[in-house]
This record gives structure tokens, C-alpha cells and sequence, in this order.
């Protein structure tokens, strides 16, 4: 097994850290899909208000790729499809039945499957979503073949679950879902795990390629695992899914019923309880946080701190999503704040005296911390990035709109995720991870 | 207090009358409270550092610096005065200066903010700092005031302010007096602030060729300097030939090392003690707002330079060939140009590996201009503005270097 260790970078010593307890959530009787957690598609509608649904019936699909169907993630009725501007399809809301039924996909070994009978099953199913490709982070492209897919069982941003506790001893449908995958690309399937690690599920894991890593955030992010174990050459496209998806899947071909439940982190300084917590997929911010009290005027951040979307309680959690943050906004002013010690700050750079007393749970705020200014490059963006990239030619490439450059700089490689500890210790403020994705998009939309 | 502002903050937003100078408004604001804006999106938290911190520190390094210099201006005037009455003396000269360097530059800073409607840059709390610690204690203050301005709008504001300047912009203010009004900022009457009293620079000494041939006609030329160096020449014939040329003209006239380093000599007001400064540029190391590549590839430079020169230079008539790395590194502005305007992160190379290239480019550059240049002894401003000039071009090697390496790691 080849080990990679990982030296740039930082774990956010932040408080409200999930503690190791998994407990159920209440059932829901609302769940939602919102059709703008995934980015790429144009969206159009199968279902009316009004009608009833079983879990798994086709909701949507997308008009780019027609193949690609999202399904109704319980049983009962669409009471309400909320429209934006230009009838942008915003949100689906299922009234949960007291008995749901399923559409049943037939419970298949996976030995017998041919890598189409996949395809068609996961497409049907609605769980095709859950791979997504790279460069830009979009649903994959059903009708290609990646050069390797790539599964992370070390996420290491803030507040992730830890893959070790989470599958236990139970490595029936995370094998079930790797032999799958593995189905897919006659290219590799890497499963990057952490180092000496104790699970039986990961370290014996069969039809994979497996591959260690160490280190700090970003080193779990896929991202970073790509770049160093076979980065991506223009033209070509990696797939990646994470690991609670892989038993999704799995769980599909040996029931044949889609999965309905996964497990998220809920955390943040501004919650009472912060716990690992078993939640329906679709299920709303509010219902998961029914045991929970929320202290102030805080930001509800499906996802971690660093890369998450601002969300609502009404909202449901991002379909990717396997952390609720929860943080005080920052919107309290200090007196000369310049010049003061700073025995409290978070910073990653020696400019406070907090560096001599560091916190292993600082609460931290949405504060800005600081005005907007041009570049500066004292090389915080660089200490913080573990690829071989050089992030400020990067962003200005990017920011020149110079696609040429932005190629040789190596964009392809890049996503937005990768760069959010960047822009986290960007002394200028500046929106870096945003900028990646500005460059991203500007050469999805021109080449 | 914060009531008060929250008050006044109507007049400058919105239908204010005064809504045209929010950024004086902006930075007042904000120099008094930290601000309450929110991140938008993700990162949802940011690191506690921004650039008022880092500016701050900047200034608070240069405060060693700083103080021993307006002690060091009373000093040069009357040695036999009490510390606490040398540095009195000092402050008159010098508050002087840096309010009239603040003053003007911040009327710049603020009037380019208004119009490009942007918030006010905390880089120029650095730059109307570095300004009055790199001329002499003498300089008249109108010099001050159009020096800044040259510096702040053509140095930076024309290329669009701080993060966009090719050139450190406290440098173009001071190589604006240099070629502008020589007689102001080189010579050897401005070091000191006695009238009549001239004191030659270190670096002067150092640099006076001993061309015996020429003691008359140099000893009546009326250039002070000159008849100090011819003087001091006669003693210098009695000394057994231990030292090279360079150092010991130095040395004979009293500028021993350890003085030097500790800096009771004649220059401009902040950069005649290594010592004060090295205490500033430990302070930028620790908190990593210098790059140590640059300083590292600065001093490493040096040395070689002048190392080699100092092979060179049997049988030449140049005393400064001789002149070993020990005394560059203690002589003129060396110390200051490298620990605080070499390492300004956005003039310098921003490659680390460039980084590296940059501060060797200077260290080199220092010596030679120093050496082998008869014009300017002086050479760190000029090294410093050549090295900003290639900078770019540094970087772009770097850069190709870069590429092609990403290239091979695609064909494996």
C-alpha cells in the first residue's frame, strides 16, 4: 500500500466537535429536493403537485444529459414545487405517508451485473447523482468511461465523520458498492483510507486499489488524493464517490430498494448537542436540529465551515452533504482591534499572542476579520495548499481570464474545495475557493 | 463613543451630504472598532489576520529602528549630551518629518481612495514610516512633502495602489530626492544636524580613493568630505598594512565594527544600527510577514560578492574592493533595505523559489554598485530598484520552470 503524507495544510481547532455517538432523528413528515445542490444541471419536471410518489419515482431529470433522473427520496405527496426567477425549479416538497411504498429496482448480485445493467439500475434509481466527476465537480457523464474513480475514507474537513467509527464492523454494502464501482471503469478504483487504520472494512477492502494518507485538511479531500496519486491531464475525467454513497449503493443492488437513511455530523459553538446523528435522506434542517437549541444569532452551514452553503431551517440538508455546521455570525466590533494582543484570536500566522496559547476549541465567527484589499502575497495562500500548483499565478490567470495559462497552471486539477483553507488565510480577504470556481466555470463555458 | 459614529456614519452613506468621503468615514470607522461584515459564502470563518495587523507590525518593527535613530541624531550632533537629551534633540528633527511624510502621503491614500471609491490601504502606515528613516536627519521638510508625493502617486497609485506597484514606492520617494536633489540627501554636510559640521558617511570613508598624488588640490577643493578623508590619510601611512584598504580607513576613522553594528555613526535616521534592525527583522521573520528567503538570499549574496571582490582586489587602487562582508553588512543602508524594503511582498518576486533569486540579485547587486561603481557608494536603493524591476521577470523563469515540471509529472 502506498503511503502518502501530506505536510501543508491545517485542521481547524474549532469547538463544537461531534462527539462519538450515533443516535437516530426522529422521523421526518416533510422531506424536500432541491434541484440547485447540484450544479450542471437544467432540471425538468415529471411530477405535478399534487400527485403522489413512492420512494424512488422519478421527480426531474436533467435536460443536458436526459438519462440522468433524480427520485422522490420518500413516499407520499408533492404538496408544494416552489419556483425562483425564471421559473428556476427551487424546491420539491414530499408529505411523508404514514406507509411509504418503494419502487423496487430487484435485489441483484453483483457478480451477475454487466456494467450496464448498472448504469440503467443506478439511473432508474435516482442514485446515479451520487458519483460525480472531475475537473468541476459535476454529475458524471454516464455515457463515458473515467480513468479511475476515487472514494475518500479520510475526510478531514472540520467536524467530519470518521469513516473508521462510522462503518463499524458492518462492511457488507461498502464492499457490495466498491465491487460495483469497480464494474464501471476498466480503469482503477482507489480508496484512500487512513493511515494504520483499525477498520477491517477499509484496510481488507477487496477490488480496489488502496492507498494511505496522513496529514492535515486538506489531505482528505479527494482533490488533493487525485493530484497525488494520478492527477488529471487535460481532457481527461476522474469519477469520485464518497463512502457512506458507496454502501448507498451497494445497499440498492442487495435490497433493491433505494437507501433512504445516512449519517451526518452536527456541530458548531452555537448548538447544545453535537452528535453524529442518522437522518432521512431530504430531511429538513429544522427536523434535524429538533433536539438541538441554537444559542444567538448563528449561521446554519449545510456542510463543513470551510466549503459549505449557507442554508435555512426550512431548507433540506445539501444532497452531498454529511455535516450541519452551526456558528455564531460575527458581527461584534472591537475597540482598536489592531493593536490589541490577541491572546484570542484564531490565526494561522504568528501575528497574535494567541499563538503562544493555542485553543484546542476556539470558537469561531463569520466574521471577515479584516477589509477587502488587493493581493498581498506574503505566502499564506501556499502554506496552506499541499499540491504542486502555484496558487497566486493561479488566481490571477484566473482572475485575467487568461484560459491559456490557467491550463498550464494546472486548473484542471483544481476545485474550489481544495482552495477554501486559502481563502481562509488570505490576509487580502480575498474569495480564492470562489475564484476557482469563477476560473472552472469560465472554461466549462468556453471550451 | 460607538454611538457617536454610528451617528455620524448617516451623513456618509446613503443621501448623506458628505457620502462622497465614506473613506475617510470607512477608515476612521474602522481604525477605531474592528469591522462587523459577515462572510458571504464559504469559508465561512477567516483566519484572525488582515492587513491593517500585518501593517501594524510592520510598523511596530520598524520602532527599534526608529528610536535609536532619533537618539542617534542628537548623538551625531554632541556626543557628551545625556542619552534622554540626544534623543529630545533627535525628536525635534525627526517628528517633524514623519508628520509631514504622513500628512501628504495620507492626502494622497485618501483622495485616490474617494475617487476609485475604494477603502483606504493600510500600506501607506508603512511607506510614510519608511520615508523619514531613509533620509537625512537635515532634509527640509518641503523636500519631504514632494518626495512622498512622487513616491505614493508615481511609485504606487498609478499602477492602481498597494498590491499593484511594481516598485517599493518609499524607495522611488527617496531615489526621486537622490537624483532630484542630490545635495540634500548626499555630501557630507546633511548627515549631522549642526550647521557647518560635516561628517562623512561610513560608507564615504570606506569608498575615498587614496590618490596621494592629488592631497593638495583635494585638501583646498572645499569639499569637506574630501579634506576629512586627506586628513585622516596621514595617519592611516603609519599603520602596519594589517587590515585591507576599506576597512582600515574606516577603522582609523573611528568607525570601528562593533560601532557600526551598534550604530553611533553619521546616515540616514533609521538605518545606522544593524542592531536595532535586526531586532525589527526578527520580528518579520517570527511572524513571517518578510520572507526569510529574501533576507537569506540577500546576506548570501553579499558575502559571495564580496568575497570575490576582496580576491580581486591586490594591486587594485580601490579601497572598496577590499572591503569585507562583515562591514557590508553593518555599512549604509544594507541592513534596512534588506530586512524592510527588499522583503515588501508585492515589489519582490512571489515564487519561492524567485524569492530566493531576488534576494541573491540584491545582495550581488549591492556589492558591485557599491565597488565598482565611483558615482554612488551607496548602492542598496538602486540594487533594491533594479531587483523590483527584474522581479517579474524572475518570477516568469520561475514560472516556465514550474510549467515544464508540471508537464513531465503528466507523461509518467
Amino acid at each position: 500500500m502506498k503511503h502518502i503524507r501530506i505536510k501543508k495544510g491545517h485542521d481547524l481547532r474549532i469547538a463544537g466537535r461531534p462527539e462519538k455517538i450515533i443516535k437516530k432523528a426522529a422521523a421526518p413528515r416533510q422531506l424536500k429536493v432541491e434541484p440547485p445542490n447540484f450544479s450542471g444541471i437544467k432540471p425538468k419536471l415529471l411530477v405535478k403537485e399534487g400527485e403522489s410518489v413512492k420512494i424512488g419515482t422519478p421527480l426531474f431529470y436533467d435536460k443536458l444529459h436526459p438519462g440522468i433522473k433524480f427520485t422522490s427520496p420518500g413516499g407520499g405527496v408533492i404538496t408544494q414545487i416552489k419556483f425562483g426567477e425564471r421559473r428556476r425549479i427551487e424546491e420539491i416538497v414530499i408529505e411523508l405517508s404514514s406507509a411509504e411504498t418503494a419502487v423496487e429496482f430487484g435485489a441483484q448480485g453483483s457478480s451477475a451485473l454487466s456494467p450496464g445493467d448498472i448504469k440503467t439500475t443506478l439511473l432508474e434509481s435516482g442514485l446515479w447523482p451520487v458519483i460525480r466527476q472531475r475537473p468541476f465537480s459535476r454529475i458524471a457523464d454516464p455515457e463515458k468511461e473515467p480513468k479511475a474513480i476515487f472514494i475518500s475514507a479520510r475526510p478531514t474537513a472540520p467536524f467530519a465523520p470518521d469513516i473508521e467509527f462510522l462503518l463499524g464492523e458492518n462492511c457488507e454494502g461498502f464492499q457490495a458498492g466498491l465491487n460495483i464501482l469497480a464494474k464501471l471503469t476498466a480503469g482503477k478504483v482507489n480508496l484512500v483510507i487512513p493511515e494504520n487504520t483499525a477498520a477491517r472494512c477499509l484496510a481488507e477492502a477487496e477490488n480496489v486499489d488502496l492507498y494511505s494518507i496522513s496529514g492535515p485538511h486538506p489531505a482528505g479531500n479527494v482533490g488533493i488524493q487525485i493530484h497525488h496519486i494520478d492527477p488529471i491531464r487535460p481532457g481527461e475525467f476522474i469519477w469520485y464517490v464518497s463512502v457512506q454513497d458507496v454502501m448507498a449503493i451497494g445497499n440498492l443492488f442487495s435490497k433493491g430498494q433505494l437507501p433512504l437513511e445516512k449519517v451526518i455530523c452536527v456541530g458548531g459553538s452555537s448548538l447544545s448537542k453535537h452528535l453524529y446523528l442518522k437522518i432521512r435522506r431530504g430531511m429538513l434542517v429544522k427536523d434535524i436540529l429538533k433536539d438541538n437549541t441554537i444559542s444567538g444569532e448563528a449561521r446554519l452551514i449545510s456542510g463543513d465551515v470551510l466549503t459549505g452553503r449557507k442554508t435555512g431551517l426550512e431548507n433540506c440538508l445539501g444532497f452531498y452533504d454529511e455535516i450541519l455546521s452551526v456558528i455564531p455570525e460575527g458581527r461584534e466590533r472591537r475597540l482598536l482591534g489592531w493593536m490589541r494582543p490577541g491572546w484570542d484570536v484564531y490565526s494561522l500566522t504568528n501575528a497574535f499572542f494567541s499563538r503562544l496559547r493555542p485553543r484546542s476549541d476556539s470558537i469561531l465567527t463569520t466574521n471577515r476579520n479584516g477589509g477587502v484589499r488587493a493581493i498581498v502575497p506574503f505566502g499564506n495562500w501556499e502554506s496552506v495548499l499541499p499540491m504542486e500548483i502555484l496558487p497566486t499565478y493561479l488566481i490571477k490567470s484566473i482572475l485575467a481570464r487568461d484560459i491559456d495559462d490557467m491550463e498550464k497552471l494546472g486548473i484542471y486539477e483544481c476545485d474550489p474545495e481544495d482552495f477554501a483553507l486559502c481563502a481562509f488565510a488570505c490576509t487580502s480577504k480575498q474569495e480564492v475557493s470562489e475564484i476557482v470556481k469563477e476560473g472552472l466555470e469560465f472554461i466549462e463555458a468556453e471550451g | 463613543m460607538r454611538k457617536f459614529m454610528q451617528k455620524l456614519e448617516r451623513h456618509f452613506t446613503g443621501d448623506g451630504k458628505l457620502q462622497k468621503y465614506y473613506a475617510i468615514y470607512e477608515m476612521v470607522d474602522h481604525f477605531l472598532y474592528t469591522g462587523d461584515e459577515v462572510t458571504r459564502r464559504g469559508p465561512h470563518v477567516r483566519d484572525g489576520i488582515d492587513l491593517k495587523r500585518a501593517m501594524v507590525l510592520v510598523v511596530i518593527a520598524l520602532l527599534p529602528a526608529l528610536l535609536f535613530g532619533m537618539f542617534n541624531v542628537g548623538y551625531q550632533q554632541d556626543a557628551t549630551r545625556s542619552v534622554s537629551a540626544n534623543f529630545l534633540v533627535g525628536l525635534r528633527y525627526v517628528i517633524p518629518i514623519i508628520v509631514v511624510s504622513y500628512a501628504v502621503g495620507g492626502f494622497w491614500e485618501i483622495l485616490f481612495a474617494i475617487v476609485r471609491k475604494h477603502e483606504v490601504n493600510e500600506g501607506f502606515l508603512v511607506t510614510g514610516l519608511l520615508i523619514p528613516m531613509i533620509v537625512p536627519p537635515t532634509i527640509p521638510l518641503w523636500m519631504v512633502a514632494v518626495a512622498t508625493s512622487f513616491g505614493v502617486v508615481i511609485g504606487k497609485e498609478i499602477f492602481g495602489g498597494t498590491g499593484f506597484n511594481i516598485f517599493n514606492p518609499a524607495l522611488v520617494a527617496r531615489a526621486f530626492l537622490f537624483f532630484a536633489y542630490p545635495g540634500a540627501i548626499s555630501g557630507d554636510k546633511v548627515w549631522t544636524v549642526v550647521d557647518g559640521v560635516s561628517k562623512a558617511t561610513p560608507l564615504a570613508v570606506a569608498a575615498a580613493k587614496p590618490a596621494a598624488a592629488s592631497v593638495t588640490t583635494a585638501a583646498n577643493s572645499g569639499i569637506p568630505f574630501l579634506d576629512f578623508f586627506f586628513q585622516s590619510l596621514g595617519l592611516i601611512k603609519g599603520i602596519a598594512a594589517m587590515f585591507p584598504d576599506g576597512v582600515r580607513q574606516l577603522v582609523t576613522a573611528g568607525y570601528s565594527w562593533s560601532n557600526l553594528f551598534l550604530g553611533f555613526v553619521p546616515g540616514s535616521i533609521g538605518e545606522t544600527s544593524t542592531l536595532a534592525i535586526l531586532i525589527g527583522a526578527l520580528l518579520l521573520l517570527i511572524t513571517k510577514i518578510a520572507n526569510w528567503r529574501i533576507m537569506a538570499g540577500g546576506l548570501a549574496g553579499m558575502i559571495i560578492m564580496s568575497l570575490v571582490l576582496n580576491i580581486v582586489s591586490f594591486g587594485s587602487t580601490n579601497p572598496m574592493l577590499s572591503v569585507t562582508p562583515q562591514y557590508h553588512l553593518v555599512l549604509g543602508g544594507y541592513a534596512f533595505g534588506l530586512v524592510f524594503m527588499a522583503t515588501d511582498p508585492v515589489s519582490s518576486a512571489q515564487t519561492d523559489r524567485g524569492r530566493w533569486l531576488y534576494g541573491i540579485f540584491i545582495g550581488v547587486l549591492v556589492v558591485l554598485i557599491r565597488c565598482v561603481n565611483p558615482a554612488f557608494p551607496e548602492g542598496m536603493m538602486l540594487a533594491i530598484l533594479l531587483a523590483n524591476a527584474f522581479a517579474p521577470l524572475i518570477d516568469y523563469s520561475v514560472l516556465q520552470r514550474h510549467i515544464k515540471r508540471r508537464q513531465k509529472r503528466y507523461v509518467q
